[in-house]
């Protein structure tokens, strides 16, 4: 009887600090209502092509600048083209080129920072220096001056925003990992005779996670705003593709006769943005030890 | 929590506020009274004014600046025919190499001396300097004779019967001015027009006064000053406030805002501006007559003018527009797609190819482009639009031939002096095909190229006018371009200005400009 309730008792307790996490999550509506925006916002990234009402580049010469009428949700553009399809298919663009870049600039980000406060001294310098020269640019002019110098392209917008998201998590990762290094349990794991690498990535990377996921979140937001803005200054998607940023661009010409084109785009790129943020807050409150 | 809905719900109405008030401002404009507020006429342009040198200037607007201070011996009145100005009369010799000019006499320069011809003969002196624009002409002139102050009689080294209206262009500078050299003649420009220079500050204006001595009486308005303003926007909303008086260009999208209001006026007028998309005639996929065709028929030109131009553009029937000399109408490419895909069909190319457009990246041309490839992806051509630094896309044009990269370039043409042969030289003869000129069709037609250089020589309007007609004829059937539509020059005004010229090429003459 009592074994069983020895082997019982872990388990019981991982079961526990999920459901605490969810728990506590659920609790926080303006975040759940922002999961619930941004898991939308994939849909239409996953299926947008499928549910679009109309093809997306298909002209109509008759009806140029049309108003948002029962036809045309969101009113059609300076080619006739529906603007709801032309969003709803630009979704991925928009999206994908944040998910990719952040990604991207978190993986080497979060190695950089984890390896600098691991192993401290001449790494710690290297990377944590490097760190503050791209914080002392400002982020879109950093990202306009790497696509100036690699060329405009989706990829390449994906790349600048990357190389802007790493000093972020270089930083955040090495402080986390700093915290954990001092611990009783890494300590008794060194003592014990575990390598250097297996330390890292086994006992301390996933203690230093919780913060990783606050900041991906965070910096999604900021990756939306980076592409859109690339697009709109015309160094990210080309002029033809459906793209929030690039379609805010072009719909800046026509502010006086048809201000939907500007409307619309702006304001989903407002939303996702500020959903994020608002999800990110809300991990933050969920996860972030020091508030619990 | 609290304060954080709250923040929703300000951001959300901060920016239903902006929309409702985009709105607002569209329909809510001012209906001033129609009364002239002062005598100083300012015009904006989208552009600066140039350095003020009438015999170094290419553009347009700084052409019309100098043309307020200095004059030619012949011009174009507002029908494109050529009448006398500095001239009274002038006469042509049967074999067109000897034009005699008898000039204008009670003329004053500025500095009060008098035009005749030793400041004819200063001015034709000055241009032999192969560094000036204007040499273009006086190279021509192989002898010129000044046989009393009002005579001057110049022959060219070959007849070339576009010469006088290149004359149109040749301004006369006052000789002391000249004779002080360069940088007076930049600070203190002195010629017989009907205004006398007062300031220029670079990037921003160029204001001059009328000339109480002028000729042909002076202007009525107490001064007239040109501004450089580029952004669209501001340009129209300082028409609507009245900070300006006229505009060029006026932003055909914004039209629809101003129209209707009861103080501004649009002057939209047919141009020399020929629209146009060149097709390597060299590349494997445009080398056939039949594609290149079928091309030009799958291209909805009504569409085009609408979409690109809301309206304010022409359609063309010829490789150069109708206010050109001997232009011969052809038979037009309507939007047909049956017979593109039937010509596509029978050139083997049913099953389309991929293509690359280039041009300028500025909002029309992009938008130009982009229309390009809609249409064309309905005979199963898929575009790449690829837009471009204005001097990219030039640089690029001008490659050697063998490394040529250009597909479709697109483009526009507008020939100044209103001839023909400078309608077309440039951009469709063999000898033009680049680097050094614009031929980016790279279209060579051994007939086309005679008739032009023959035409140069002959004086006769009638076989002139045949042998043009018969290299329209070609080139249509060529089709070495995609033949779009030729522009509206299109001014936005205050209803109280009257007597500003506009003309085809966009040149504005303000010499009997009056505001009520």
């Amino acid at each position: 009887m009592q074994t069983s309730t020895f082997i019982d008792q872990p388990i019981k307790k991982a079961e526990s600090r999920a459901k605490y996490y969810f728990r506590k999550f659920f609790q926080r509506k303006t975040a759940v209502i922002a999961a619930v925006i941004i898991l939308i916002f994939l849909f239409f990234a996953i299926f947008g092509p499928q549910i679009a009402p109309f093809d997306p580049s298909l002209p109509d010469y008759d009806n140029l600048y049309g108003a948002p009428d029962a036809v045309h949700w969101f009113g059609t553009d300076e080619f006739g083209r529906d603007v709801l399809s032309r969003l709803l298919v630009g979704t991925r663009n928009s999206l994908g080129v944040s998910l990719a870049s952040v990604l991207i600039g978190a993986a080497i980000g979060t190695f950089l920072g984890v390896l600098a406060g691991y192993y401290g001294g001449i790494i710690d310098s290297i990377v944590m220096r490097g760190s503050d020269i791209l914080f002392a640019m400002p982020d879109i002019l950093l990202a306009i001056a790497i696509v100036a110098i690699i060329g405009p392209g989706i990829i390449n917008v994906v790349i600048a925003v990357a190389v802007f998201t790493i000093p972020s998590f270089a930083r955040i990762m090495r402080s986390a990992t700093l915290s954990v290094k001092s611990s009783l349990y890494v300590e008794a794991a060194r003592s014990i005779g575990c390598k250097n690498s297996r330390i890292l990535w086994v006992h301390i990377f996933p203690s230093t996670v919780q913060s990783m996921i606050v900041n991906f979140t965070m910096r999604i937001g900021t990756a939306i705003l980076a592409a859109a803005s690339l697009s709109f200054l015309g160094y990210g998607a080309k002029v033809d593709e459906p793209d929030w940023g690039a379609m805010l661009s072009s719909g800046r010409n026509y502010l006086d006769i048809a201000p939907h084109l500007v409307y619309f785009p702006g304001l989903l790129i407002f939303i996702a943005v500020l959903a994020f943020n608002l999800l990110g807050d809300g991990l933050r409150d969920t996860l972030d030890p020091k508030l619990k | 929590m609290y304060k954080r809905k709250i923040l929703f719900v300000f951001i959300f109405l901060t920016v239903f506020a902006f929309a409702a008030q985009g709105l607002l401002t569209v329909s809510a404009q001012s209906d001033n009274a129609a009364k002239a507020p002062d005598q100083d006429l300012v015009i904006a342009f989208n552009n600066d004014i140039r350095a003020l040198d009438p015999h170094n200037v290419s553009d347009t607007l700084t052409i019309s600046a100098t043309r307020t201070m200095y004059e030619s011996l012949v011009k174009f009145n507002e029908k494109q025919e050529i009448v006398p100005l500095l001239a009274e009369s002038y006469e042509i010799s049967d074999d067109g190499m000897t034009y005699t000019f008898h000039l204008r006499s009670g003329v004053l320069f500025h500095d009060g001396t008098e035009f005749n011809s030793d400041a004819v003969k200063a001015n034709i002196d000055r241009c032999k300097d192969e560094s000036l624009r204007q040499n273009r002409i006086v190279k021509q002139i192989a002898n010129a004779e000044y046989p009393d102050p009002y005579t001057v009689i110049l022959t060219l080294a070959k007849p070339n019967n576009t010469f006088l209206n290149k004359m149109t262009m040749f301004d006369f500078i006052a000789p002391a001015t000249i004779a002080a050299g360069e940088e007076k003649i930049l600070r203190e420009p002195c010629g017989t027009g009907p205004y006398t220079f007062k300031d220029r500050v670079e990037g921003d204006h160029v204001t001059v006064v009328p000339f109480e001595k002028y000729w042909d009486g002076a202007p009525q308005v107490a001064s007239l000053t040109f501004k450089a303003v580029p952004e669209d926007g501001a340009r129209v909303a300082m028409l609507q406030t009245g900070e300006a008086d006229y505009i060029y260009p006026m932003p055909t999208t914004q039209i629809k805002v101003v129209e209707g209001k009861k103080d501004i006026l649009i002057d939209a007028k047919t141009s020399n501006i020929m629209r146009y998309v060149t097709l390597n005639t060299e590349l494997e996929q445009l080398k056939d007559k039949r594609v290149r065709q079928a091309i030009n028929y799958a291209v909805d030109k009504d569409a085009y003018i609408k979409t690109v131009f809301n309206g304010y553009a022409s359609k063309v029937y010829s490789c150069y527009p109708e206010t050109i000399q001997y232009y011969a109408p052809q038979p037009p490419y309507d939007f047909n797609l049956e017979k593109a895909k039937a010509l596509m069909k029978e050139a083997g190319a049913e099953n389309g190819f991929k293509l690359t457009i280039w041009g300028d990246n500025i909002t029309s041309e992009e938008k130009g482009m982009q229309f390009i490839q809609q249409q064309l992806k309905q005979i199963g051509i898929d575009v790449d639009v690829m837009p471009m630094e204005a001097n990219v896309v030039a640089e690029k044009i001008q490659a050697e031939r063998d490394k040529a990269e250009v597909n479709m370039w697109y483009v526009n043409w507008s020939a100044s002096s209103f001839d023909a042969d400078g309608a077309i030289r440039a951009i469709l003869h063999g000898e033009s095909i680049p680097p050094g000129q614009y031929n980016s069709a790279y279209y060579n037609n051994e007939e086309v190229n005679k008739l032009m250089d023959e035409a140069l020589a002959i004086t006769d309007p009638k076989i002139l006018q045949e042998k043009y007609a018969r290299i329209q004829e070609i080139v249509w059937d060529d089709a070495p371009w995609i033949f779009l539509a030729s522009d509206q020059v299109i001014s936005g005004y205050k209803s109280y200005c009257s007597g500003i010229q506009l003309y085809p090429d966009g040149a504005i003459d303000c010499s009997k400009a009056k505001l009520n």
